[in-house]
């Protein structure tokens, strides 16, 4: 407890170079010409692909409530839109699933298995693996904070693993006295 | 702008700040306090896991306001900022600081930690020295930290248990999960003494302040019952009563200003909504700021008088920066091996292990040697659930997702528990190991962050590897499963201690013995800045208690002038 956060290895301290790298690389062309539209409109462009990822991440035949039922795709929009969320992590957010985009087309209409091998595909990239991994987060907080942020809805998450969160809940998102 | 002059100005109201805070205003002095976050009230806090423990919002913002960090790259220190690697080093700043959101597992230091240069000598790369003060002088404020902030517990004669002028703690221990009774008997089995943690969390009522009623959040948490012992419950509240206390929060301390040598007269403070400068007079100033940031404060400080910083006349200003040697670890308590105790009890939430082994903290071993050890706190994982259930989440270097996952969380939440260790010991101090004004970086004020500088000595390591050991047979003997330790020298941001050493001798310290500078006489350093060794235990006890003896020393001053 007192010595939690000590596991930050210096390992992660170029994130950031290393989360931008796929732009960097003009992976994903064109991002340049939207980068003045409103995030909200950005957002809205890789929703879709969003949620389908999500979705096959927590799936509906799971023993965790799926990623539909926790409405997580508005979750993930509100919780990188507020000001406590890291704008460099927003940025890849919207970055990596414009990759994913670039790289399957067709990813809304494939199939469960087709998806599997086109995101298991973007794994083996590290700029995948590391957006796959923050989607995996993202969802989780959702699903596992208190419902007041939306997601966790009837404490499904919490009902799934047999575990609550602690008295006194919170009244407002995000401490806002 | 009102020129009103404060008897005494104390910056940051954590630990030491609110211990200087309540003695002067129980003594009579009209007191400021500073404090750049906001106050979030006891029935004003919640368990809310996204807020408190996955977003900066009782910390800054790592793009306003940052530190950066050196690391050696191919030869050369490269100072990289905070706002790259994440890697926050704010703790916590709130009215009342990180005192709010600690899990409050404490301990006095040893005797012989005041005199760990004369008792083991000098190691090769270190820069230990003994302390101007002995455990005599603190014993009483140790005692008083006791009673005044509410610490919990049970004495038991151990030979490196310290002693104490009082018999017993007046508040039990906080209750206890029966994971202990398997725990216990693991130890004795082995040879080991548990003894029980003392926990500034109030087991029965005290005043206003309520009970623990274990909620399972403790540490990373404000308490909603007023039982944790934070300098906001205990302190700050009991100081304001008093009608001489002007708690000033969103206040931030850009620098102190001194027209004189010898004294400071104001600080420059910055209202952290409007933006607006003021100056806040005083006739004496106390800098409370946690270590790594008091060193920054007084090195943003410098003027013509102090071209160097302020009181630092010693070049000592910043350097032997301490952290906490050693590192963690952790077993499973599966449900279908479980010894001696029911599942069920096991996983009851909320109730503490409250333990720990001090069997290593002085080592006199004939193959293994004679060294200083350090301590150990054992626990439960930390139940957050977000976190426990992002943890692992890889198998064969793949991310685990879809059905697997829901199986694999499920289980892990259901059919075992992890019991955890805490290990404790000194971080040498060393020439690489400080905090200096960053040339290039500033913060959103314009004043330059804090560079730190965080290398470990390998003494450090070596001791912290040699305690997991038993650890991790201790665990074993308890028939965990899947045990592990991580030992480094990767400092833990939120133990942090040195700085501004205090000593007998203006050349080679920064303050006197009681943690006067020696260079301006009204200007004094009350958090852990002041310790040139940190021992092997966690920090807060020894803060509490010193800032109760500089502050007894402060009304003594006041009352002669």
């Amino acid at each position: 407890m007192i010595k939690q956060n000590k596991m930050k290895e210096y390992a992660t301290m170029k994130r950031r170079k290393f989360l931008l790298f796929g732009s960097m690389l003009g992976l994903s062309t064109g991002l340049k010409a939207k980068a003045y539209t409103p995030f909200e409109k950005e957002f809205h462009s890789v929703e879709p692909i969003i949620q389908h990822v999500q979705e096959h991440l927590f799936p509906l035949d799971s023993k965790i409530p799926s990623a539909k039922l926790m409405r997580a795709t508005a979750f993930l929009f509100e919780t990188i839109k507020h000001k406590s969320f890291d704008k460099d992590i927003r940025a890849f957010v919207i970055e990596g699933a414009k990759e994913l985009q670039i790289r399957e087309k067709n990813f809304i209409s494939m199939t469960v298995q087709e998806k599997e091998k086109a995101l298991r595909a973007y794994e083996e990239t590290n700029y995948g693996s590391n957006w796959l991994s923050r989607m995996m987060t993202l969802t989780m907080e959702g699903m596992f904070s208190d419902p007041i942020y939306g997601s966790n809805v009837n404490e499904a998450g919490w009902k799934a693993l047999n575990t609550f969160g602690g008295q006194p809940r919170p009244r407002t998102r995000y401490i806002e006295l | 702008m009102k020129s009103y002059t404060y008897d005494v100005v104390i910056i940051g109201s954590g630990a030491s700040g609110g211990a200087v805070a309540y003695t002067l205003c129980k003594a009579g002095y009209k007191v400021a306090v500073l404090e750049k976050g906001r106050l979030i009230r006891r029935d004003e806090f919640s368990k809310d896991e996204l807020a408190y423990a996955r977003r900066d919002l009782v910390t800054p913002n790592l793009f306003d306001e940052y530190h950066t960090i050196e690391k050696k790259v191919e030869g050369t220190w490269e100072a990289i900022p905070t706002y790259e690697s994440g890697w926050s080093f704010w703790n916590g700043n709130i009215v009342g600081g990180s005192s709010n959101l600690m899990s409050g597992m404490l301990h006095r230091l040893h005797p012989d930690d005041f005199r760990l240069q004369s008792k083991y000598g000098d190691i090769k790369g270190a820069n230990i020295v003994d302390w101007p003060i002995s455990y005599e002088e603190l014993e009483p404020y140790y005692a008083l930290t006791e009673e005044l902030v509410g610490i919990s517990g049970h004495y038991e004669k151990h030979p490196y248990e310290p002693p104490r002028s009082t018999a017993n703690f007046t508040q039990k221990p906080t209750k206890e999960n029966a994971v202990v009774n398997l725990l216990d008997k693991s130890c004795k089995a082995l040879g080991f003494t548990p003894l029980v943690t003392p926990r500034a969390v109030l087991s029965s009522d005290k005043g206003d302040r309520k009970a623990c009623y274990y909620s399972n959040f403790c540490g990373s948490y404000g308490c909603s019952s007023g039982a944790k012992g934070s300098s906001r419950e205990a302190l700050l509240k009991p100081a304001l009563a008093t009608g001489n206390l002007t708690l000033l929060s969103n206040t931030h301390v850009k620098y102190l200003h001194s027209s004189k040598k010898d004294e400071v007269d104001y600080a420059v403070v910055v209202d952290t909504i409007t933006g607006k400068e003021q100056k806040i007079k005083g006739n004496l100033f106390v800098v409370a700021a946690q270590a790594h940031e008091s060193a920054r404060l007084l090195l943003n400080s410098a003027n013509n008088h102090h071209p160097n910083g302020l009181g630092n006349s010693s070049g000592e200003l910043g350097k032997n920066l301490l952290f906490s040697g050693g590192g963690s670890g952790q077993g499973e308590l599966h449900k279908e091996d479980l010894k001696d105790i029911k599942f069920e009890d096991l996983m009851t939430t909320g109730l503490f292990v409250n333990r720990s082994v001090l069997d290593w903290y002085f080592i006199d071993h004939w193959w293994d040697g004679k060294f200083k050890g350090g301590s150990v706190e054992f626990m439960f994982e930390h139940q957050n659930i977000i976190s426990r259930a992002r943890k692992n989440g890889y198998e064969d270097g793949k991310l685990v997702w879809g059905k697997a996952l829901g199986d694999r969380l499920v289980k892990r939440f259901t059919e075992h528990k992890s019991i955890r260790f805490e290990i404790f010991n000194d971080w040498l101090p060393n020439d690489n190991c400080f905090v200096a004004l960053d040339k290039t970086h500033k913060d959103k004020y314009g004043m330059p962050v804090g560079k730190l500088r965080l290398e470990g000595h390998p003494q450090d390591v070596k001791v912290g590897k040699y305690i997991a050991k038993k650890c991790e047979a201790i665990l074993e003997e308890m028939g965990a499963k899947n045990i592990y330790s991580a030992v480094s020298s990767v400092a833990a941001q939120n133990l942090v201690a040195g700085g501004c050493r205090f000593g007998d001798d203006p050349k080679t310290s920064v303050l006197n013995k009681y943690c006067q500078s020696h260079d301006v006489p009204n200007l004094f350093v009350a958090d852990a800045s002041f310790m040139p060794t940190g021992g092997s235990v966690a920090y807060t006890w020894t803060i509490y208690a010193n800032a109760f003896r500089v502050a007894d020393h402060i009304v003594k001053k006041l009352k002669m002038s």
